[in-house]
């Protein structure tokens, strides 16, 4: 059977984890020279009552190549088809780590690597469906094709309170354009091509929740859905309420945004992500 | 100084070790200058995490022959290695690993063969190799290194110093081969890390114990003067480029020379090659034929290429302006006051002056819709007076050109922000137009004549209150007492955001007391005060 394995900021809820027997991968959160491996050291819920109490700003890094030479070696011992999904290669040299890994530890078994482009939920439900379909006896040549093929249709929507974060952890890609704006504006970002992206200012928090509602209203089909907090479950609830107005409520999956994210984005984050029907 | 010709595993940790403790002292430096891959300014702490494992796993190798030594430290950076310049930094002692692997002891020449693996390691390793970084230095340096070698293959401290040399020269030109690095006007934050890990080195090898001990790395900075001849945009007026005019020549007793002679003078970039038999000419010309007849009566024409170059020039400012844009839309707006049109540019919009008392002319909006470097443009009016001469526009230019009938400033704002980059025009146009009815707008300005309205008595010069630009809701003397009766027939107590934009006749300690009293009045609203400059017009304001 192929074994799943994604990284930390893939935000997927415990229970899940388990059931499915996936394999994560913790990304490095820092504050100074602290190092706490994502979830492992550091549970999201210290990490963002740190976030806003600290006055050293804390910084990512990325999982090293003999990690995963590691990883692979002793997975090898159990399976001989492994599938990597990680989080876009455009913000986190993971994925460089992975490939570096992969060719160091030669043919112990079958690796396949995927840069999804993605991060938190749209990851996360893509590593979900690829390890239901994993369960189901998917091969790895076909369930790599078909996981290329949900990232493409995965998005995954932000809610900001401030660009702050992500200017400060040198990520705001094409956010960039909003800056110097003499407005207060809560924009609503994505990932596109694996860059952040603006997607549309709003004036309010209250209006960047409408536009993320609207965003899943607009899509296609939705094919799995995930909303997720970092500090502010009420908005979470507010959130979830509005979607189960035109979406099946018991579909609506709940996680919290990943420390590593985190640092990015700040505890006020708030974020809808899906996979778009074809 | 270290005098013998042949190393050591303990010397090859031990160089390491100092030149690890040189960077070191660098960190926040290279830090700062980190702007690629992604800006987050921590290449030197990432180095430095993923040398420490290195040194670490050296002091715990079995023993001191080379091989095992390189190895241990290759394995250190494997684990250790942080960050895009870590993973590449484990890549090159993963090479220098493998160049040295069976050897006890090592020359200057085994060093120079390990470096040249190492560049090639770190290379292979990356899915998408990019020049002007580490990269490209570790390849100079290796290149150095080999050729230094050839001639001294015993001199290691020598094949140090070569090494060192051109990593600086190396580093001190990622900019020009680096478009991200020459915007930020900096050198590569891995490439100068990785020239101060083996200065640091050097000086080890060459025993400059207490240099190592109380100074401090210098940087390289960029040499920006090789840097400027690239990719830096043509001025405007740089003058016309003319026919780029290149052919071959063949012929008997051709003099290249003469030849030379001739075409001087009648045009620059001359390029003349060749011999008796066939010669190759290139020159930019605003006169091709008469080079053309020129040669013609000298032998027989071939390969022959003209080309205008301010076509050329104009295609290459265009694509520079292009992937300034953000998109293929742009959105020009009729805005007046100065901090009303600086609002407008921040958000992205082009400002067309104009408004209630100084309508803009279909020619003034027409001249600004043609000078914009996209083929589809949305205009916003912001005024109900404005909205019948924006939507002329259309039919006077080939431009795809749609119009938002915004009739205030605060729909116009509103309009603008929920202009979406990525959708199509007729998508944005939809959604802008929607926007429009989620705000109210409620301007506050002086009274032209007594009259009376809606019921209300009104006196020249008094303050009165418009609700959305048409419906007068208040009336008198104190400007803050028909602003709040204005906002509150305005349904602010439903609004969730008050923007005050205060006029030029307003101080911004009144605008700030009005922000203070509706405050007051109103817990719990955010309430933005906002500079708009606007004549004529105490406040304009939007509630959403």
């Amino acid at each position: 059977m192929v074994k799943v394995v994604c990284d930390s900021t893939a935000d997927i809820p415990q229970e899940v984890i388990d059931r499915l027997n996936i394999t994560i991968v913790p990304i490095n959160v820092l504050f100074g020279n602290e190092v706490y491996r994502d979830r492992i050291d550091i549970t999201p819920e210290q990490f963002y009552k740190r976030l806003v109490e600290s006055k050293v700003f804390p910084t990512t890094s990325a999982q090293s190549p003999g990690y995963f030479a590691e990883l692979f070696t002793s997975m090898s011992k159990q399976t001989d088809e492994i599938l990597l999904i990680l989080f876009s290669s455009k913000i986190s040299a993971t994925y460089e780590s992975a490939i570096q890994a992969k060719s160091m530890v030669g043919d112990i078994c079958k690796i396949e690597i995927v840069d999804s482009l993605q991060t938190i939920g749209a990851l996360g439900l893509v590593v979900m469906r690829a390890a239901e379909a994993a369960k189901d006896g998917a091969g790895l040549a076909e369930l790599t094709d078909q996981v290329k093929d949900w990232c493409s249709r995965a998005h995954a929507y932000m809610v900001f309170d401030t660009l702050e974060y992500l200017l400060k952890g040198g990520r705001i890609g094409r956010a960039q354009a909003l800056l110097g704006g003499l407005l207060k504006i809560t924009p609503v970002l994505t990932l596109r091509d694996g860059i952040v992206t603006p997607v549309q200012r709003t004036r309010s928090r209250s209006q960047g929740i409408e536009t993320l509602v609207n965003l899943v209203k607009s899509a296609n089909k939705i094919e799995g859905l995930m909303i997720e907090h970092a500090s502010t479950p009420d908005d979470l609830e507010l959130l979830a309420s509005k979607i189960a107005e035109f979406y099946p409520k018991e579909n609506i999956i709940r996680s919290v945004v990943s420390p590593v994210i985190g640092t990015h984005v700040g505890p006020h984050v708030l974020s809808v992500s899906f996979i778009e029907g074809k | 100084m270290k005098q013998a010709n042949s190393w050591n595993g303990k010397d090859l940790r031990d160089m390491f070790a100092a030149g690890s403790g040189w960077l070191e002292k660098s960190v926040a430096e290279i830090n700062a200058i980190n702007v690629f891959p992604v800006p987050d300014g921590d290449t030197g702490t990432n180095m430095l995490l993923t040398l420490r494992s290195v040194i670490e796993e050296a002091d715990r190798a079995s023993d001191t022959s080379t091989a095992v030594m390189a190895k241990a430290m290759s394995h250190g950076a494997l684990l250790g290695a942080r960050g895009n310049s870590g993973v590449i930094l484990s890549q090159i002692f993963r090479g220098l690993s493998k160049g040295l692997d069976g050897k006890e002891t090592f020359n200057g020449a085994d060093w120079a063969k390990a470096l040249a693996q190492a560049a090639k390691t770190a290379r292979e390793g990356l899915s998408n190799p990019v020049e002007g970084t580490i990269l490209t230095v570790i390849r100079d340096v290796s290149n150095a290194a080999l050729k230094y070698a050839e001639k001294n293959p015993e001199d290691l401290l020598g094949i140090m110093e070569a090494v060192v040399k051109e990593a600086k020269e190396s580093v001190a030109r990622t900019p020009n081969l680096l478009p991200v690095l020459m915007e930020a006007g900096v050198v590569d934050a891995g490439g100068q890390g990785l020239y101060i890990l083996l200065d640091g080195a050097t000086r080890y090898l060459k025993g400059e114990l207490e240099e190592l001990q109380y100074k401090k790395p210098q940087m390289v900075s960029a040499n920006i003067t090789a840097a400027r001849n690239v990719n830096i945009v043509p001025e405007e007026e740089e003058e016309a480029y003319g026919y780029c005019t290149n052919f071959l020549l063949e012929g008997d007793n051709l003099d290249p020379e003469k030849i030379r002679r001739k075409l001087e003078g009648k045009g620059l970039s001359l390029v003349v090659a060749g011999d008796e038999t066939a010669v190759r000419v290139h020159i930019h010309t605003f006169d091709p034929g008469s080079i053309l007849a020129y040669a013609t009566s000298l032998g027989s024409l071939h390969q022959i290429q003209i080309q205008n170059m301010d076509d050329q020039h104009i295609g290459f400012k265009e694509m520079q302006r292009q992937k300034a844009l953000p998109a293929d839309i742009a959105v020009v707006a009729v805005a007046f006051g100065d901090g009303m049109i600086k609002v407008f540019e921040s958000l992205g919009a082009v400002v067309v002056k104009g408004g209630q008392t100084m309508n803009p002319s279909v020619k003034e909006i027409l001249d600004v819709v043609e000078s914009l470097n996209v083929g589809k443009v949305i205009i916003l009016p912001n005024n109900k007076n404005i909205i019948l001469t924006a939507a002329q526009i259309k039919e006077l230019t080939d431009k795809k050109v749609e119009m938002v009938p915004s009739k205030t400033i605060p729909q116009g704002i509103t309009a603008l922000l929920s202009f979406n980059y990525e959708n199509s025009i007729e998508e944005n146009v939809r959604v802008m137009s929607e926007a429009i009815k989620s705000v109210k707008s409620i301007e506050i300005t002086t009274a032209a004549r007594s009259t009376q309205l809606n019921g209300i008595k009104i006196k020249q010069g008094q303050a009165i209150g418009i609700i959305d630009d048409s419906e007068l809701v208040a009336c008198g003397d104190d400007v803050t007492g028909v602003l709040m009766e204005s906002l509150e027939k305005g349904g602010v107590a439903s609004a969730e955001l008050v923007t005050l934009y205060y006029g030029a006749d307003t101080t911004p300690e009144q605008a700030e007391q009005s922000a203070q009293t509706l405050k007051e009045k109103y817990p719990g609203k955010q309430i933005e005060v906002v500079r708009g400059g606007q004549p004529h017009y105490f406040y304009i304001v939007s509630l959403e």
